[in-house]
């Protein structure tokens, strides 16, 4: 009667028992390994299959060289045009009261529910030169099918609602009274903008900033559809990466793969920092 | 259904919540566990509910040793501070949900869990609200549909964590009448929460004053209301 | 205009110039390009563009794309709620590093994917070369197309069930247990009607990612008329050929499924508003 003993139970009544717990955190792991890492340990696996030099050489081509500069400039004229269109969405949407608004949104976000060839051919039918505005263009001597501006376009398309898709919900949180308190200090509208709203939402832009990137980096079905593939000239990273592969210059494709896989990486890595680090700053919902 | 507490203990990591505590509650009895937030009130119930488990001492219902008694088979109403309820069932599903949760042998037929469900909703006097949803309910309202299910599993006793906290002070005073006709109505052994004085003094049979994990005194409302144990006691019951 | 548009006047500056960009760039960049290949349709007609897609192997595409996507999704709905609820849960050695993890398939190009999953399940690749033996194949095959598409749609009801179960209160399920329910019970009864619609909706965008999904498939697919030739690859295949028609038929039968799949995921977003409600 005195001192009963019995197994307290450490578990709360909120938890599935230790046993099922301990079989589905198993499955979990198997499942995520061969799902994830190994696709990803498969690349520099198969990029150093002969080792260093031969990566490097590969790396190191002309056609190489070509597609790394051109994947850098369009994705440093693409990113930076994308945030400033999610910017101005976003202070048009959170800061106002208009019609129309909750189609705006969805139009906003109808780029991911599009397939990215049917973005390059929708852009071809635009630009194209059987469309009249193709027909004007090539009169003109400018070409977009095929060609640089396609390819930043295509580019723009599929990552049209990264930054605004991040700020809207952020900028929606935090409302309009801090901007309508630096007016009434005598601030000017610019003044207000980037003194009392930028610093509110400068980790939610650079959270959008970086998964635009990384897509705009690695975008493939759209450019392959609108560049022509002209080796040297259109060729993107991942475009140069489907031709090496093709030609069966397995280590030259997966050098150039891994170079976009350690980007990728780098990406999950300051994705992650941001997350722990300024979690409350960034969208209540961490969805893409 | 008598309630035994024997010297039970809780700690939560390095934290003690609960000295040993004991306390005998008569069966049909209504308790107030009354004290200030962090005396150890709510875990005390927890404890009496299965949520919890103590790490030391042991509950006794009637002669039956609960203190191992998972939460499911120990059949104790429970009616949470937030109320709790599903809000993606309609008030009638709610009240049901503890029947239909029953195994295959023990399950009521539908007709029969309809017939129950008709009859606490009477008895919480909400008898045209079945088919609505939680969000569509005043926060009284709620809190009484908290109480038919909490009654519909036909329970060996009642347990409320502050049953009247989120309610404003015109509710709570109609409520805290309600509660007293259902207690003398079902006969139940009842024990809620407060950190409400004139709420503990007004509507419980038993005062138990707790503070700092400990039991400072326990006795009637008039008990307490004239001698108070402890400078603590006079000082939580003056208002 | 802007007294037209505006429903209440604001004082803050600047909604001429940030609607302005904002019409301006999704106008160029989405909406006109769009509605030129709309526009295009069209001009061909109705008539001969259900009649394009009515030929066999255009046929043979959208089916094989839409059934791989729905193969693919429904296995990505089942295994991410259980690596949400996993993730949001349970706390075990590895934990942070599989949650940082699920986004790869976002970040990681998908014509890297692509290469890197035919690499391992071609039949003399490192996983491959354990399941031939099997009889399984999985590279150029419709398996293959599924793993591919498996991957890329990962993330998603991860994703949207996760922050969902990060705010299911305890509170609830502990009343279930009093009420007897048992923990399987719960979790049927309770706890999946809450994730339904975080479910649908991650599933549906799962869904829309998957069927016009193009650089992780041709790889692995083998790309055989009838058999594994997405629709996608049929667009890029006639618009090769310069038959813009056709590949007009395909994107617009695309572009029909994506839009009944937004409308769907707008329709679920509003009924689950509407009766769950705020408690």
């Amino acid at each position: 009667m005195s001192d009963v003993s019995f197994t307290p139970r450490a578990a709360s009544v909120t938890t599935e028992t230790a046993l099922t717990r301990r079989i589905v955190i198993g499955v979990v792991m198997i499942l995520i390994a061969v799902l994830l890492f190994a696709p990803l340990i498969a690349v520099f696996a198969e990029a150093l299959r002969s080792g260093w030099a031969a990566s490097l050489e590969g790396l190191a081509s002309p056609d190489a060289q070509a597609a790394i500069r051109l994947t850098l400039i369009v994705a440093a004229i693409a990113v930076p045009l994308n945030a400033a269109f999610g910017i101005a969405a976003a202070w048009a949407i959170t800061k106002f009261d208009f019609r129309g608004k909750a189609l705006l949104i969805t139009l906003i976000d109808l780029p991911f529910s599009v397939s990215p060839v049917v973005a390059g051919l929708a852009l071809v039918m635009l630009f194209g030169t059987n469309s009249w505005l193709g027909a004007w263009l090539i009169a003109h001597d400018l070409k977009v099918v095929f060609a640089f501006p396609g390819i930043v376009l295509a580019t723009m398309f599929v990552t049209f609602p990264f930054v605004a898709r991040e700020l809207i919900p952020v900028m929606m949180e935090q409302g309009r009274a801090e901007e309508e308190a630096a007016l009434t200090l005598g601030a000017s509208g610019w003044r207000t903008f980037f003194t009392v709203t930028l610093p509110n939402i400068r980790w939610a832009l650079l959270y959008g900033v970086l998964l635009c990137n990384a897509r705009a980096m690695g975008e493939f079905g759209a450019v392959a559809v609108i560049s022509g593939k002209i080796r040297g000239e259109t060729t993107t990273m991942p475009i140069m990466i489907e031709m090496l592969y093709n030609e069966y210059l397995s280590v030259a494709a997966f050098s150039l793969a891994a170079v976009l896989a350690l980007l990728a990486l780098l990406t999950l890595l300051l994705k992650s920092l941001l997350e722990w680090r300024y979690a409350g700053l960034l969208a209540a919902t961490r969805r893409h | 259904m008598f309630v035994q507490i024997e010297e039970i203990a809780k700690e939560f990591g390095n934290q003690r919540a609960l000295h040993p505590v004991s306390l005998s509650i008569p069966s049909g009895a209504l308790i107030a566990l009354l004290g200030p937030s962090g005396s150890g009130k709510t875990t005390l119930l927890r404890i009496l509910a299965g949520l919890e488990f103590p790490t030391s001492g042991r509950v006794m219902f009637d002669a039956l040793d609960a203190t191992g008694l998972s939460v499911q088979d120990r059949r104790a109403g429970f009616v949470f501070q937030h109320y709790a309820l599903f809000r993606h069932m309609t008030v009638f599903e709610n009240v049901a949900y503890g029947l239909r949760a029953r195994t295959r042998g023990e399950r009521p037929a539908e007709a029969e869990i309809g017939r129950r469900v008709n009859r606490l909703l009477d008895l919480i006097q909400l008898p045209d609200i079945g088919a609505r949803y939680p969000s569509q309910l005043s926060g009284g309202q709620r809190q009484r549909v908290a109480l038919a299910r909490a009654l519909a599993i036909e329970p060996r006793m009642l347990l409320l964590d502050e049953p009247f906290g989120a309610l404003d002070a015109k509710v709570r005073k109609e409520l805290r009448q309600g509660l007293r006709e259902i207690h003398d109505t079902t006969g139940l052994t009842t024990v809620f929460v407060t950190h409400d004085q004139e709420e503990a003094l007004e509507l419980a049979d038993l005062v138990v004053v707790m503070s700092m994990g400990r039991i400072e005194q326990v006795g009637k409302p008039s008990d307490i209301r004239a001698n108070p144990a402890s400078d603590f006691v006079r000082a939580f019951t003056a208002a | 205009m802007r007294a037209g548009i505006l429903r209440s006047p604001s004082p803050l500056p600047g909604f001429g110039l940030s609607f302005g960009i904002m019409m301006a760039a999704l106008s160029v960049v989405v909406l006109l390009p769009i509605m030129a290949l709309v526009g295009r349709g069209v001009m061909i007609g109705p008539a001969e563009l259900w009649e394009m897609v009515g030929t066999r192997r255009i046929r043979a595409a959208l089916a094989l794309s839409f059934r791989a996507a729905l193969v693919a999704s429904l296995f990505n709905l089942v295994f991410g709620l259980v690596l949400a609820w996993v993730l949001v849960r349970y706390r075990f050695w590895g934990r942070r590093l599989i949650d940082a993890a699920i986004d790869l398939p976002f970040a990681l190009p998908t014509a890297v994917a692509g290469i890197a999953l035919t690499a391992l399940y071609a039949p003399n690749g490192a996983l491959g070369q354990m399941l031939t033996p099997l009889g399984i194949k999985v590279a150029y095959t419709e398996f293959g197309i599924w793993l591919a598409l498996i991957f890329i749609g990962l993330p998603f009801v991860v994703r949207t069930v996760q922050p969902v179960i990060e705010e299911i209160d305890r509170e609830v399920e502990e009343a279930s247990a009093t009420l007897g329910a048992s923990r399987a019970y719960t979790l049927r009864r309770v706890i999946l009607p809450m994730l339904a619609p975080a479910l649908l909706t991650g599933f549906a965008l799962a869904l829309a990612r998957s069927v016009g999904e193009y650089g992780s498939v041709i790889f692995i697919a083998g790309n055989l008329p009838f058999k594994t030739e997405i629709a996608p690859l049929l667009i890029v295949i006639r618009l090769e050929e310069y038959n813009y028609d056709a590949a007009t038929a395909i994107g617009l039968a695309m572009l029909l499924i994506s839009f009944a799949m937004l409308l769907v995921i707008n329709i679920i977003q509003i009924w689950s508003r509407r009766r769950i409600g705020d408690v």
